[in-house]
């Protein structure tokens, strides 16, 4: 018994001498604690995956534009507004006049080649001089087709497109063109061989296709249209196809297509249409990198960008616009030396390079206003002031980043890493709903807007809803567009942001407040009449019943019973005369999701509570039944494949391009609503005052044809570039209109986030800014450095009141 | 002679057991689908590409063959691809860094259970019926009882918040290399790091996940203890022990020890295998870095190189356990001999 007294007190001795060692807070050291759930992996800028990896990023690197508060004559901060400032970058000029020839650019085009001139004091934490080269070579390995980064394409697809940069990654690589979508060839350009086969003309492969998605067809296949298509035709082509679908061109195939789209249900297609349905295999050949639109300029701190798509840089008066910080705000940058040291050659069976670039701290080189001191996966990683970061010597940095270390802590369970912000060892830390209540009212909460919708998501897929019905089991009336309104209806989304989510709002729209269709001018989409008018069309509001549409929008609660009630009955009644439901069914509906969290069981089980009350006084009454399943990470796709009827999902991104954003709801490579057809789905809409004589534009098209043109890419060119923004946000509005009145997609909450702030730290402004948010380290001040407040912490006997 | 022809030929069929089970495994998790679908504004052609140069579209049984060319050629079981803490890490090297803690935890766990369980069951055997049987056998059943979540959540809360015993997570090794300069510790991402564990100040940030860890234990084997010394301690042998002229305590500790231990020692030795695969909750409450929920996110996340790697790792020490055990009772008793006759 004595020796065991004599272990216990030694036990204490020493937890008590760890303790003392643990609280060597220095004096004069500013130090933001802070934690992760995820540790990062790879903060490598060209292979990067996912946020959890710019927790390191985006310290250790700099930019050339910048966002920065706008500030009034009496240094306060002007709220929503910004401007963008110089910082890596000392100039900015549209040089497409210059490299017009050579890169065969519009002659008289704007924005197409850009000259950035670098400062000549960048350096990496080490002191090696950063000048233009060093991005040269590492855009030349961003784009290196042997390792074929996972951010290559951040260069050729999307708004920043530089000049021969696909062609560069994809060198050596054989794909399949449509030729729908290249206009390539016509049944002229075609060689003849003499099997009577037509090839490309330098010989390469071009067949009809049956089962590739074609743009001529809005993606879908010959396949899923064969019904409005001649079955003979169809038939004799299915029999000639190979495994993949693919039809070789000869003289009867042309034939058979002629005849397969010359249907009144096809809209007798003429025979010039034919090529429509070709595909034809191209292999990108060797290149050489001088050939993409990347070089240094005139002088060692000139870089060069030659772009495919022109990009509005600088406003009329030379100063720099938003899309400098947003599109262009950096490229890019590797230490040349320290990169070749991390590739890594292909093993057996494997031809990919790889990198491990940026993954440890050996690896890591900064050109930011922090440098990596020491990482340790899974457990934590210190991040301190790089010395020889050029930002710190600017005047108008004098004051600013007072933060010395950000300590992060990896913590998987947020219950410790409260406590842990309740001990004063953690700075900051998201809300968690389960103690909302005590803490949303601190005075040291905040909340954060985002551009996420939470939206729930029904079935659209008739046929697998049919398929998965058993015997006295209903699914098919999810197929009915009166009973999805129902069940939006029968939701009440006030109750279900206070009780489901920690500070969410009630979300009613495809977009939210933090959607912008004019950044420049700060326009927010959701602001505007034409997306008010819509909200108010498909929750049923009369606006002319309020002074204004900001009021009949204010007056929405997307809750009424006594409708959904109605629309169930209709439904019901119109499934049990089309024989989709039987009197005795059950309807059971099964939720999807990645995980069965407690947040996610709380969600459905007041959307279930929500239903069941909804159906009361209905033939249906009591008879819903919903469950829960595990699809893990396949959720979302299993969702699109059919396989189950409700999940909830949203999407985030695109938050100042509304008009790019729809693709989510109306192209079938992304939708959650795959079978729903938006190619066929038929909108007539009047632009007003566009035509060339200053009259409306009216036509009917189907919607992803009017996207199409939202984008540039249609019939008319109503893309930022082709049209003022007040007339796009009219064709925005009506595309959000035809995706919300089919009730696939169901908003539930427009999603904020919960946070608390340490006594020690304080933001600038607590107003949340969309382009600088609430400042960062940049303007971050601190109450307390390290030691005091460790004394603090420790007066409060190691336990801080935050309520 | 005849136990080491018994060794080889389970050692023999081990092998075989190990190659059968590891091939289904490659072929099963190929053959699930891997999502070669782009994300909003990517490529999906640059995504197949990349697949494609991985080997992904290669037929099953070749890739199975370049896997283990690999793997024998040059020791390389790939390269974390899909669990994003791990993305572009070898996961020999990811696995052999977070190795070490859950060990560790693991064993200073069953320091302090094994001898404690033991000592409580033992107690409890020889007091049968008695108070301290009754308070022992009632603490068990109420601490078999909860999930060592909660005893982990309530260490955490009252010994590391409330009362600040313990530091409420586990210390790094950058804390560790400030704490003691003089010691010269390097940290070597990718390896096992072990001289930086051994040290007070990590011992002690250990601490609050090892009390948490055995508890469970400690009622584990002192329920199993009572229950076969309990049924020793009444056997025949025992009386004969006693007439012989040995005391209570001779014959308890010479015979009925000897022979309850025959059942505990193996669960013992099947324990602290076990603890390889790390506990994911209580690893989760105390931020250890180890390897508990590794597996799981291999297979969540569909990263075969991962998967295979911890597939092998845990099969091979699940079949050298099982003959460790097998062998353990000959150890223990000498009576038992495998085909002796």
């Amino acid at each position: 018994m004595k020796k065991l007294l004599a272990l216990v007190m030694a036990l204490c001795m020493l937890c008590g001498a760890a303790m003392a060692e643990g609280t060597s807070a220095q004096e004069g050291v500013y130090t933001y604690n802070d934690y992760l759930t995820l540790s990062p992996s790879n903060w490598n800028e060209l292979t990067y995956q996912d946020n959890n990896d710019t927790e390191i990023m985006s310290y250790i690197g700099s930019s050339f534009f910048t966002y920065d508060f706008k500030f009034d004559e009496y240094g306060e901060i002007i709220p929503g507004e910004f401007e963008i400032i110089y910082s890596a970058a000392t100039a900015l000029e549209d040089v497409t006049a210059k490299y017009a020839e050579a890169w065969n650019l519009p002659a008289d085009g704007k924005g197409y080649a850009w000259k950035i001139t670098l400062r000549d004091d960048l350096k990496w934490e080490n002191g090696d001089p950063i000048k233009a080269e060093d991005f040269v070579y590492t855009m030349s390995e961003q784009l290196n087709p042997l390792f074929q980064n996972y951010r290559a394409d951040s260069f050729y697809v999307g708004s920043t497109i530089i000049a021969n940069a696909a062609s560069y990654v994809k060198q050596g690589q054989s794909v399949v063109e449509d030729n729908s979508a290249t206009g390539k060839y016509t049944v002229a350009d075609l060689v003849k061989g003499e099997d009577g086969v037509y090839t490309q003309p330098d010989g390469g492969k071009i067949s009809f296709a049956l089962t590739t998605g074609l743009d001529w067809c809005g993606g879908k296949t010959v396949t899923q249209y064969s019904a409005y298509l001649d079955a003979d035709a169809f038939a004799a082509l299915q029999g000639l196809a190979d495994e993949n679908g693919l039809v070789a061109v000869t003289d009867d195939t042309i034939a058979l297509v002629t005849k397969l789209i010359d249907t009144d249900n096809w809209g007798h297609e003429p025979p010039e249409n034919v090529p429509y349905y070709m595909v034809y295999e191209f292999t990108y050949g060797a290149m050489d990198f001088s050939e993409v639109g990347i070089f240094v300029g005139d002088n060692e701190y000139e870089l060069v960008v030659v772009l495919e798509k022109a990009l509005d840089l600088l406003k009329e008066d030379g100063t720099l616009s938003y899309k400098a910080a947003y599109n262009f705000s950096s490229l890019p940058l590797v230490h040349k030396a320290t990169y070749e040291a991390c590739k890594i050659a292909p093993t057996e069976g494997v031809e990919l390079w790889t990198s491990n670039y940026n993954s440890s701290k050996e690896t890591t080189m900064s050109w930011g206003a922090y440098k990596l001191e020491s990482f340790q996966s899974g457990t934590q990683f210190v991040l301190v002031k790089n010395e020889n970061w050029y930002g710190y010597g600017l005047p108008e940095n004098e004051g600013l980043y007072q933060t010395d270390r950000r300590v992060v802590n990896i913590v998987k369970d947020w219950n410790s890493a409260w406590l842990m912000f309740l001990a004063g060892e953690v700075d900051g830390i998201g809300i968690d709903v389960s103690v909302a209540d005590d803490y949303k009212g601190s005075e040291r909460a905040y909340f954060t807007p985002s551009d996420f919708v939470s939206s729930m998501q029904l079935q659209s897929n008739v046929t697998e809803l049919k398929n998965r019905e058993t015997e006295g089991i209903n699914k098919s009336i999810l197929g009915y567009a009166d009973f999805r309104k129902a069940l939006s209806l029968g939701i009440n989304r006030a109750d279900f942001t206070t009780q489901c989510t920690t500070s969410s709002k009630p979300g009613f729209g495809l977009f939210n407040s933090m959607h912008y269709y004019d950044v420049a001018n700060g326009g927010v989409f959701r602001n505007t009449d034409e997306a008010r008018q819509v909200l108010c069309n498909i929750y049923g509001v009369d606006a002319t019943q309020y002074a204004s549409l900001e009021d009949a929008v204010d007056a929405i609660t997307g809750y009424n019973l006594d409708l959904a009630r109605e629309l169930v009955t209709k439904a019901y009644n119109e499934a049990l005369a089309a024989g989709d439901i039987k009197e005795t069914d059950i309807v059971k509906l099964t939720f999807g999701t990645g995980s069965i969290t407690e947040a996610v069981t709380r969600q459905v089980n007041f959307i279930e509570d929500s239903w069941k009350k909804m159906l009361e006084g209905t033939p249906l009454e009591g008879r819903l039944e919903v469950e829960v399943l595990d699809f893990a990470s396949a959720w979302a796709n299993d969702f699109r494949a059919g396989k189950y009827d409700v999940c909830m999902g949203g999407w985030t991104g695109a938050a100042w391009d509304p008009g790019y954003f729809l693709l989510a709801y109306l192209d079938s490579g992304y939708m959650y609503s795959k079978a729903w057809d938006t190619a066929n789905t038929m909108m007539t809409f009047t632009m007003k005052g566009v035509a060339e004589d200053g009259g409306d534009i009216t036509e009917t098209m189907g919607l992803l044809d009017w996207y199409a043109c939202l984008n540039g890419t249609g019939k008319y060119d109503w893309s930022s570039n082709g049209l003022p923004q007040e007339k796009r946000l009219q064709l925005i509005a009506a595309l959000e209109e035809q995706v919300l009145q089919v009730y696939y997609t169901v908003p539930l909450a427009n999603s904020f986030s919960a946070s608390m702030l340490s006594y020690k730290v304080d933001y600038i402004t607590y107003e949340y800014n969309t382009f600088m948010g609430y400042g960062g380290f940049k303007y971050m001040t601190y109450n307390y450095d390290d030691a005091q407040w460790a004394a603090a912490v420790a007066e409060q006997n190691g336990e801080l009141n935050y309520k | 002679m005849y136990m080491a022809k018994y060794i080889g030929k389970r050692v023999g069929l081990m092998i075989i057991t190990f190659l059968i089970i590891f091939v289904t495994c490659f072929v099963l998790i190929k053959l699930l689908p891997f999502d070669d679908t782009a994300g909003f504004g990517q490529d999906t052609e640059k995504i197949r590409a990349q697949f494609r140069a991985r080997g992904y579209y290669d037929p099953i049984p070749q890739q199975l063959v370049q896997y283990l060319r690999r793997i024998f050629k040059d020791g390389d079981f790939g390269i974390g691809f899909n669990i994003p803490e791990y993305r572009g890490r070898y996961v020999w090297d990811v696995f052999v860094e977070k190795l070490p803690p859950t060990i560790l935890i693991n064993v200073y766990s069953s320091l302090i259970a094994v001898p404690i369980g033991i000592a409580l069951g033992i107690l409890a055997a020889l007091k049968k019926n008695k108070w301290q049987d009754h308070v022992i056998s009632t603490g068990v059943m109420v601490v078999i009882s909860v999930p060592s979540f909660v005893y982990g959540s309530l260490l955490l809360f009252l010994v590391c918040f409330k009362l600040d015993l313990l530091p409420l997570k586990m210390a790094s090794f950058a804390e560790i290399i400030k704490a003691y300069p003089a010691e010269n510790y390097v940290y070597t991402p990718g390896s096992a790091n072990w001289p930086l564990f051994f040290n007070q100040k990590m011992f002690v940030s250990m601490l609050p996940a090892v009390f948490a860890m055995s508890f469970g234990s400690i009622a584990g084997y002192a329920r199993f203890t009572r229950a076969e010394l309990t049924e020793v301690l009444t056997s025949e042998f025992m009386l004969l022990a006693r007439t012989k002229g040995l005391t209570k305590a001779q014959a308890t500790t010479r015979h009925a020890l000897r022979n309850a231990m025959v059942p505990i020692f193996p669960s013992i030795v099947g324990e602290f295998i076990s603890v390889l695969s790390g506990s994911l909750v209580l690893e989760k409450i105390f931020s250890i870095p180890g390897v508990g929920g590794l597996y799981l996110s291999a297979i969540n996340a569909n990263d075969y190189d991962f998967f295979m790697m911890l597939s092998g790792f845990y099969l091979l020490v699940g079949l050298v356990a099982s003959l460790v055990i097998d062998l353990s009772y000959g150890v223990i008793d000498p009576r038992i001999r495998m085909g002796a006759k």
